[in-house]
């Protein structure tokens, strides 16, 4: 198929596999990042804004930072690699909500079960916690389609 | 911000910007797309909202 339209003609420039490695790591750590290394840099700015800006809305309004609960195995994985898109922004959040990096239900028996399950719970019951989620959510698998497009960027596929 | 339309407002512009950087690269095409994509997720919801009006529970 030929190419038409006004990015027909846009010079690609061919990306070692190393840079596209580092470009794809860039991205998952900050969003936008991957563009960047690629030369994109005005798309990778509007990209972290958008991105952030989105994670920022979700954690402000009480998203879920989902725990992986082997009872409800496959739901919770998902939910926790829709966090985890986001990179380690996830890993600070979970930190300042959590007070540790968590990212599964400790056995119920367990000392860290009870304050765990309670802030979680607590973050829950609250009335925007649906809004918050769909936020961070969204920044996660935004930031996942864009390592995609990092990958078709470096192989070509597309400007 | 509690309002569900502020927050529909919101999430769909984010989400429009999003798309529409994502797969057009002609500006006026990113305008096009991404007016589209706003128009028809909250224009959406605000039809389905009216749709459902009559039927409160």
């Amino acid at each position: 198929m030929t190419e038409t339209g006004p990015q027909a003609g846009r010079a690609t420039v061919d990306v070692s596999s190393g840079r596209t490695a580092v470009a794809l790591v860039a991205g998952w750590l900050v969003p936008g990042a991957g563009h960047a290394v690629l030369g994109r840099v005005r798309r990778g700015v509007l990209f972290f804004v958008l991105i952030m800006g989105s994670f920022g809305l979700g954690l402000a309004h009480d998203g879920r930072l989902a725990l992986y609960a082997p009872r409800e195995g496959f739901l919770t994985a998902l939910q926790l690699v829709a966090n985890l898109g986001v990179g380690p922004a996830d890993a600070f959040a979970r930190m300042s909500v959590y007070g540790e990096a968590v990212y599964a239900l400790p056995d119920q028996y367990a000392q860290a079960y009870k304050p765990l399950i309670e802030t979680f719970r607590a973050r829950q019951r609250s009335a925007v916690s649906a809004y918050g989620t769909a936020y961070l959510w969204s920044a996660g698998l935004m930031n996942l389609l864009l390592l995609m497009d990092v990958w078709d960027i470096a192989k070509r596929r597309k400007d | 911000m509690r309002s569900h339309f502020a927050h529909l407002v919101v999430y769909s512009a984010i989400i429009a910007t999003f798309f529409s950087a994502l797969t057009r690269r002609d500006r006026r095409e990113q305008l096009r797309f991404g007016g589209l994509v706003f128009l028809g997720m909250a224009g959406g919801v605000l039809l389905l909202a009216y749709l459902m009006f009559p039927f409160p529970r």
